[in-house]
């Protein structure tokens, strides 16, 4: 079964008295159950637009995404799922363990099955005995932290993460590495978009590659490593060809 | 499994209650309730004899401004809030529908505006009391309708925040709150100044938000008797029609609305 199913996604922002600005472009890619996939772009290149799109926080402009076959938009498809924003602010008045109820809660855990898993997650990304310290009094690793353990929370099995080591320490991307790895061998998805292209090295089976908007790129770790010396070549080649070929078609 | 709307409201609204707790926001109302008692001591080293009515009055119109400008500010913040920290993301990533988050952020709002409010009332009351100025039972039914009538703004004010930026939210919620006591009154002077038609002032007059309406404070300061049950039950369809409406107005937007 398929996880994620995008179908010629257009993603466009109004601007006023201006055309608007198109951040995804026809975009087609799918990702199947089980699978860990990087979503790999310069900066603008629609990452994040994509991924709000996935959530659906923002409407399609054209196209359509689906997550296990339901309609993004839809709260049945976001059931299964586990997100992590590109910046994980979470509310300065509460502490992690209040904020993971609260989501718990919305992801319709309850009592002592909920009270349980909070305690496990808080304790999985090394912020337990911070649980009851208000958030407006955790850096920034940890709060990145914080939003790893929501995103885990309930029987998820995709998880979707926007610039997944963002603020991290290099102890904490081991230990999130370990973390996605266990969550990978019970089954889940993954699918995340990172900069940091060692992470992406460590985890990924498959990686997408996004430039202005398009898919101009989709290879198996293992026909990376077969043609290129690092993960880091083939992203600059490929970001490179593809700003050629897109320069050759707008001139054609 | 969908998390249904009561699990939703109930979770929001304990953690916004948790969150006024810590932000100390209540202790606007602890200081403007310190300013009551204050007030009312003056009252008393002068003294209120033949003053009852007019002491009544400013209590009322002070309880009447306070709840008013704290229902607008508490509804005004609630979307817009989690928009601008980001926390709607999280939020929203869950398996709740957008009309489930507008209704839970409704009665976040309305639970904290009617605690403020009847507890300024409260204050109020048992101030009057120490004057030596009992209130007769209406005041029971003022503090029924008064909380209609905050459940009523809260929804015209969270709807506006999915349409208006918070600044020009409140502006207009407070223009709308104070001055629909004035609709009535310009519509008839339409009428008999310009000419214009009846059925043009009545639609007019039915479309304009109507505050003013859940406001009997003139009734309990001049000792009414209470007024029949039936005109509150009314006052509750009206609160529960137009209420509903500006929901849904709100939902409409933000079930569409790119957030952040």
């Amino acid at each position: 079964m398929l996880a994620i199913e995008v179908h010629d996604l257009v993603v466009e922002y109004r601007q006023p008295l201006r055309p608007p600005l198109r951040a995804v472009d026809r975009l087609s890619f799918c990702v199947r159950e089980g699978e860990i996939v990087g979503f790999l772009g310069v900066n603008g290149a629609g990452k994040s637009s994509t991924i709000k799109a996935l959530m659906g926080f923002q409407p399609p402009t054209a196209g359509e995404a689906r997550l296990f076959g339901q309609p993004a938009t839809s709260a049945l498809a976001r059931q299964l799922v586990g997100f992590l924003p590109e910046t994980a602010l979470y509310s300065p008045y509460l502490t992690p363990y209040e904020t993971m109820r609260l989501y718990g809660e919305l992801q319709g855990l309850r009592g002592r099955t909920l009270h349980a898993q909070i305690e496990a997650l808080l304790e999985a990304v090394g912020i337990a005995p911070k649980m009851h310290t208000l958030n407006r009094q955790l850096s920034k690793g940890m709060l990145q932290r914080l939003g790893i353990a929501q995103a885990l929370l309930g029987d998820t099995r995709l998880l979707i993460l926007d610039e997944v080591s963002s603020g991290l320490d290099p102890v904490g991307r081991r230990e999130l590495r370990d973390l996605l790895k266990a969550q990978h061998a019970r089954g889940a998805t993954i699918f995340f978009s990172s900069h940091e292209l060692g992470e992406v090295a460590n985890l990924c089976d498959r990686v997408l590659i996004i430039h202005r908007g398009r898919l101009i790129a989709e290879h198996t770790l293992s026909e990376i490593s077969s043609r290129f010396e690092s993960l880091e070549d083939y992203f600059i080649c490929t970001v490179q060809h593809g700003v050629d070929a897109l320069l050759e078609e707008v001139a054609a | 499994m969908r998390v249904s709307t009561w699990q939703v409201c109930r979770s929001l609204a304990m953690v916004g209650l948790l969150e006024t707790v810590r932000r100390k926001d209540l202790y606007v109302v602890l200081i403007l309730t310190m300013l009551m008692v204050l007030g009312a001591s003056a009252f008393r080293i002068f003294g209120v004899s033949g003053l009852e009515i007019f002491v009544k009055d400013v209590a009322f119109l002070t309880i009447g401004v306070l709840s008013t400008v704290l229902t607008v500010l508490i509804a005004a913040r609630q979307l817009p809030d989690e928009v601008q920290r980001r926390t709607i993301y999280p939020l929203l990533a869950r398996p709740i529908a957008r009309g489930q988050l507008l209704f839970g952020k409704w009665l976040t709002a309305f639970v904290m505006a009617g605690v403020s409010f009847v507890f300024l009332a409260g204050t109020a009351y048992a101030l009057l009391l120490l004057l030596g100025i009992p209130l007769k039972p209406i005041f029971g039914q003022y503090l029924l309708l008064k909380l209609l009538g905050i459940g009523w703004l809260c929804a015209l004010v969270v709807a506006l925040s999915v349409y208006l930026t918070p600044a020009a939210n409140i502006t207009l919620s407070l223009i709308l709150a104070f001055g629909s006591g004035l609709f009535g009154r310009l519509l008839l002077m339409a009428h008999w100044e310009r000419g214009v038609s009846a059925l043009g002032i009545n639609w007019l007059y039915g479309v304009l938000p109507h505050y003013d309406l859940f406001d009997m404070s003139q009734k309990v300061v001049y000792d009414w008797s209470p007024v029949p049950w039936w005109v509150l039950g009314a006052m509750g369809l009206y609160a529960l029609a137009s209420g509903g409406l500006y929901l849904l107005l709100g939902w409409l937007r933000l079930r569409k609305q790119v957030l952040g």
